[in-house]
């Protein structure tokens, strides 16, 4: 046993945080030479943690699609939804109908699709989910649409269940599991394989991600989020940017949906339950709206922050209180990152890049003058003289 | 957290209680039964939805932990009670024990994320829904739940109070009567007297309020206050008739973000006025199958949930809403 799970992890870190900002390589590749120490770490890992470690990790890369396509919706255009879990749901289901090795329907016939076109079909029809959603949505805003987007996923289930000709009713659908290639079968396990097809499928969305966002519908959508009126002045189509966020952000639900199906091998209405539907939502404001590297930090803390936190329960409560204590040292590392970090982890990291050594060393530098300054700096606080809160505005 | 996940289970229990009753016309007395008894549930939906709606406008923020400071402040009561103490005295306890806590939470974990970005003080909020819910759970749970809570001495839980055109239990005539009379009391509150107008006004503009010389900190802590107090009223009230368990609110706590949503986040009467359709078009639906003749008893619950959402997209903020006007 070499090293442990979270000790790669901090190596991982380090070495892509040292290849990002020391100057050992020539700017313009630092970036892309960081995300490709991550990825080598990332897929060396699953031939040294263990099983269970594993099929963590792979969850890990299912989330974080689910949030990278939140955090288009909620992020980058200003939309809240706490229903996502419906999207995924609905990927999920669609990924086991077509590869069940039944018929439903009449033309959905027995033979199973490749598990890669099953898992693109699931997000397709989430995409066609949420522009149904997306549409009626356009009416509300805010706390309105957040209650509504909440009643779409507590509505699903009881639906599911119902129908239970197509959905197999509340047991489900089971669905045989993709085996490794024949090419590879002796070099990796199935949670290995798992964990592959969900990373790369993650690395996918991501890079699609980052194109959308850098594109003509990424400044339209944050454009809209920012303010709808001035969006409407400069000749945006408002409502066509709106839905077409929502319709990104459901595809991308659906697709992680297929592949969270495919690693369990059995989808039932409560699967996605409620609470990680609201997870979600969580996950991405603390990980960092607006942040494709927000929405990944965002997977580790769906699956890791539970453990993290019944680890550290265990410390402080002893082993036994620990145990059932958990749930109040979650919440309270949720208000405490959340104060403390108000744009989430990847904003900390950002703020962190702005930070120079000269900036210590000027602050240092007399610190009576310093506080003077500083006080001056903040004086708009109660100077009430028109024009005394000039650039004291919305950040 | 697997209290949590039964949640679904919950939420479609009352279809359960589905019942194939004789026509309206046939039984009127049961009709109005029906009805008066959804006001009664309706009316506690009601109270904790207006504490979701206190604090709404004055910080523009939804408190997902309303149901579960509620839960654990009644758990507190209960435990009282169990020590024979008298139950006018555990209910003036638990309302100060639940204005305490809003007052804490409001000073310690709110203000420090007011001002920045908005979704905060949501997570905050979910913080919080997480922390009460295992405090709870590890506090009371040791033992057998549920846990019968006691009806008011008033109205017993059991007896049947007869208004002549409908029959429903001492104890939903007892719902109706506090429910009424809490509104009563903060009509009077904000609307004749001067702490009301200062809390109203700081509602509307924060700065104006506070170059008029008032304590702008104070009066959002007191809402915060009124807030948990109102929901704790609405805890008292339903655990006799939902028994006490951890995901006894949850069920709540959801009708009644239902009932805030549609009768308007900023309006308190409208508050009360979605809780009231919410619990009366449960039970009348729930009864007679209007909604599930079509679909289904299983599927009541998005046929309410659908519903909901069809009156929302005739009217965006709700019944009683303003109409948010930004400027640019």
């Amino acid at each position: 046993m070499g090293l442990g799970f979270w000790q790669i992890i901090l190596v991982a870190v380090a070495v892509a945080a040292a290849v990002r900002y020391l100057p050992v390589l020539p700017r313009r590749w630092r970036v892309l030479a960081s995300v490709a120490v991550i990825l080598i770490f990332a897929c060396w890992m699953p031939f040294t943690v263990g099983t269970f470690k594993t099929s963590q990790m792979a969850t890990v890369a299912t989330w974080a699609i689910v949030a990278i396509g939140l955090n288009i919706l909620t992020g980058y255009n200003g939309q809240i939804s706490l229903g996502h879990g419906a999207f995924v749901t609905i990927g999920a289901y669609t990924a086991a109908i077509l590869t069940d090795n039944k018929e439903h329907l009449g033309f959905i016939d027995a033979s199973a699709w490749p598990f890669w076109l099953a898992v693109m079909a699931a997000g397709v029809v989430a995409a066609a989910a949420g522009f149904a959603v997306g549409v009626p949505a356009l009416r509300l805003s805010g706390p309105y649409l957040a209650v509504a987007s909440l009643g779409l996923v507590i509505a699903l289930p009881p639906v599911l269940a119902k129908y239970d000709s197509l959905t197999g009713g509340r047991l489900g659908i089971r669905v045989p599991q993709p085996q490794p290639p024949e090419l590879l079968s002796d070099l990796i396990n199935r949670d290995q394989w798992f964990f592959f097809l969900a990373l790369v499928t993650m690395a996918l969305m991501a890079i699609l991600a980052w194109l959308i966002v850098r594109s003509r519908w990424g400044r339209a959508f944050v454009a809209v989020r920012d303010s709808e009126v001035a969006a409407m002045a400069v000749g945006i189509p408002v409502a066509r940017y709106k839905v077409m966020a929502f319709t990104v952000s459901a595809f991308y639900g659906g697709v992680a949906g297929g592949i969270f199906m495919t690693t369990i091998g059995l989808i039932t209405p409560e699967s996605v339950s409620i609470i990680l539907s609201i997870n979600y939502f969580t996950a991405i404001v603390i990980g960092g709206l607006g942040s494709i590297m927000g929405s990944i930090i965002g997977g580790f803390i769906l699956v890791f922050l539970p453990d993290l936190s019944t680890d550290a329960a265990k410390v402080f409560f002893g082993a036994q209180q620990g145990k059932q204590l958990w749930p109040t040292v979650y919440g309270a590392i949720l208000i405490g990152v959340i104060i403390l970090m108000p744009h989430g982890v990847a904003g900390f990291v950002h703020r962190f890049e702005r930070f120079r050594p000269a900036h210590v060393a000027q602050a240092a530098k007399g610190l009576p003058g310093a506080m003077r300054r500083t006080l001056q700096r903040f004086s708009w606080a109660w100077d009430i003289r028109p024009g005394g809160r000039k650039g004291a505005g919305k950040s | 957290m697997e209290s949590l996940g039964q949640i679904t289970t919950v939420l479609t229990a009352p279809t359960a209680a589905f019942l194939a009753a004789q026509p309206p016309w046939e039984n009127p007395d049961l009709f109005f039964s029906q009805i008066v008894a959804g006001m009664a549930t309706g009316s506690i939906y009601g109270l904790v939805a207006l504490g979701v709606v206190l604090i709404y406008r004055s910080t523009d923020v939804i408190n997902f932990a309303q149901g579960e400071m509620a839960l654990f402040v009644t758990f507190v009561g209960w435990s009282l009670i169990q020590a024979d103490v008298n139950y006018w005295i555990v209910f003036v306890l638990v309302l100060a024990l639940a204005g305490a806590i809003g007052a804490l939470v409001e000073r310690t974990v709110i203000r420090p994320v007011e001002g920045g970005p908005v979704l905060n003080p949501v997570i905050v909020t979910l913080g919080l829904f997480v922390i009460f819910n295992s405090l709870t759970a590890f506090i009371w749970a040791q033992g057998q739940l549920p846990k019968g809570f006691p009806a008011t001495p008033l109205g017993s839980q059991l007896e049947v109070a007869d208004l002549g055109f409908a029959r429903i239990t001492q104890h939903q005539l007892m719902v109706l009567i506090i429910a009424v009379a809490v509104m009563l009391a903060l009509y009077l509150l904000f609307n004749h007297t001067k702490l009301g107008l200062a809390m109203r006004a700081t509602a509307q503009n924060p700065v104006a309020s506070r170059l008029m010389g008032i304590n702008v900190g104070q009066m959002l802590m007191l809402g915060w206050v009124l807030s948990a107090m109102v929901g704790a009223v609405g805890g008292i009230l339903v655990a006799p008739i939902l028994f006490l368990d951890l995901v006894t609110m949850l069920r709540v706590i959801l009708f009644a973000f239902a009932a805030a949503v549609l009768g308007g986040l900023d309006s308190p009467p409208g508050a009360m006025v979605g809780g009231l359709i919410i619990g009366v078009v449960q039970n009348v639906a729930s009864t007679y199958s209007f909604g599930p003749v079509f679909f289904g008893p299983e599927l009541s619950l998005p046929v309410a949930l659908l519903v909901l959402v069809l009156i929302l997209l005739v009217r965006p903020t709700g019944l009683f809403g303003r109409r948010a006007v930004r400027r640019v």
